[in-house]
């Protein structure tokens, strides 16, 4: 079965819309929704894999944090 | 009665316009002699409307709300829109849709079991901005669109992408009056984007799938699932979707390869292919 996070998607696509590209994302930024801690541990990081792993949507995973992408 | 004069494949990815620098001068050169000679066969055909299988990126359609089957019903589309335009290296312009006959396609659809979601309002990204800045450089003939999620699985079965096209092609046959339809399929081929593997193409499988099509063999292709699709051509590769939509409304017609390249700066295996009787 395909992996999704809606809470780690509902967030990703709110920060994508806004145009903004981030490192990482703050405490601040994951206020209000519901993720779990390791969901919040890897968007603190920009970890690119745990998100992937974690069922995030690579097209979103690649918006936010394009800048921890070497290519 | 309206027929179908025209249909082409070709990638889309907002590198070919936004950074054509940074790929290989030799590689640049044969994808747009592709492109331009699409463009050629596509103004010899005299359209009087474009139909375009296309895929949103979670621009439009976010994990709320995520339609399988959607036509677009826009009376215009921005492609680019402002925001688009810069980062696609595009000038903004502004396409005419078409409702009226959206409209008339997704009654015809929801009458005969084929459930489309619609929208009114669609904001296109490059799947249609970057292919139709070659394919259509006076923006002057109308679009509909029929958008197939490729982006955000679960998705639909290639065998269902295969009977939506067949549908659209029907519809488009047993219209009235001397319409000129051309058909055109943006995505793909093999790519990895936003996950662990960025940046992977997969020319064997991308030569392979080029190949069903030369020899106009849907089956293969529409057997084809998730797993298989994700495996050897990447999540962007989940976009050929949108071929086996266009390649199913033309039952028999075969692919003629204008340009292949894997161009590993654009992230992207990169075709552009004619399709005809």
């Amino acid at each position: 079965m395909i992996k999704v996070s809606y809470p780690l998607n509902r967030l990703l696509t709110a920060v994508a819309r806004q145009h903004q590209m981030k490192e990482s994302l703050s405490d601040e930024e994951m206020a209000g929704h519901d993720l779990s801690a390791a969901e919040r541990a890897a968007l603190r990081a920009g970890d690119i894999q745990a998100l992937y792993e974690l069922g995030a949507n690579p097209y979103l995973i690649r918006r936010v944090f394009r800048r921890r992408f070497t290519i | 009665m309206a027929e179908i004069v025209a249909a082409a494949l070709t990638a889309h990815a907002p590198l070919i316009t936004g950074r054509p620098e940074v790929s290989r001068p030799d590689q640049r050169d044969r994808l747009h002699a592709g492109f331009h000679e699409l463009r050629r066969r596509l103004a010899a055909a005299r359209p009087d409307l474009l139909v375009l299988f296309v895929n949103d990126h979670l621009q439009n359609f976010a994990y709320n709300n995520l339609p399988a089957f959607c036509v677009g019903l826009a009376e215009r589309y921005e492609a680019p829109s402002p925001g688009g335009a810069a980062l696609m290296r595009l000038t903004p312009r502004t396409l005419r849709g078409r409702p009226d006959w959206a409209m008339a396609l997704l009654e015809a659809g929801l009458a005969t079991g084929i459930d489309f979601a619609y929208s009114y309002d669609i904001e296109s990204w490059d799947e249609m901005s970057v292919p139709l800045h070659f394919l259509l450089p006076e923006g002057e003939i109308p679009v509909v669109t029929v958008y197939t999620n490729c982006a955000a699985p679960p998705l639909p079965a290639p065998r269902r992408c295969r009977e939506i096209g067949a549908f659209v092609g029907d519809f488009i046959r047993a219209r009235p009056g001397a319409e000129r339809v051309a058909l055109v399929a943006t995505g793909g081929l093999s790519h990895w984007v936003g996950t662990p593997e960025t940046g992977r193409i997969n020319p064997q499988w991308d030569h392979w799938v080029l190949d069903q099509i030369t020899r106009g063999d849907l089956d293969p292709l529409a057997r084809l699932t998730w797993d298989e699709i994700e495996r050897d051509g990447g999540n962007g590769g989940q976009e050929i979707r949108n071929w086996i939509g266009l390649l199913g409304a033309v039952p028999g017609w075969k692919g003629d390869v204008l340009a292949y390249e894997p161009v590993a700066e654009w992230i992207t295996g990169c075709a552009t292919v004619w399709v005809h009787p």
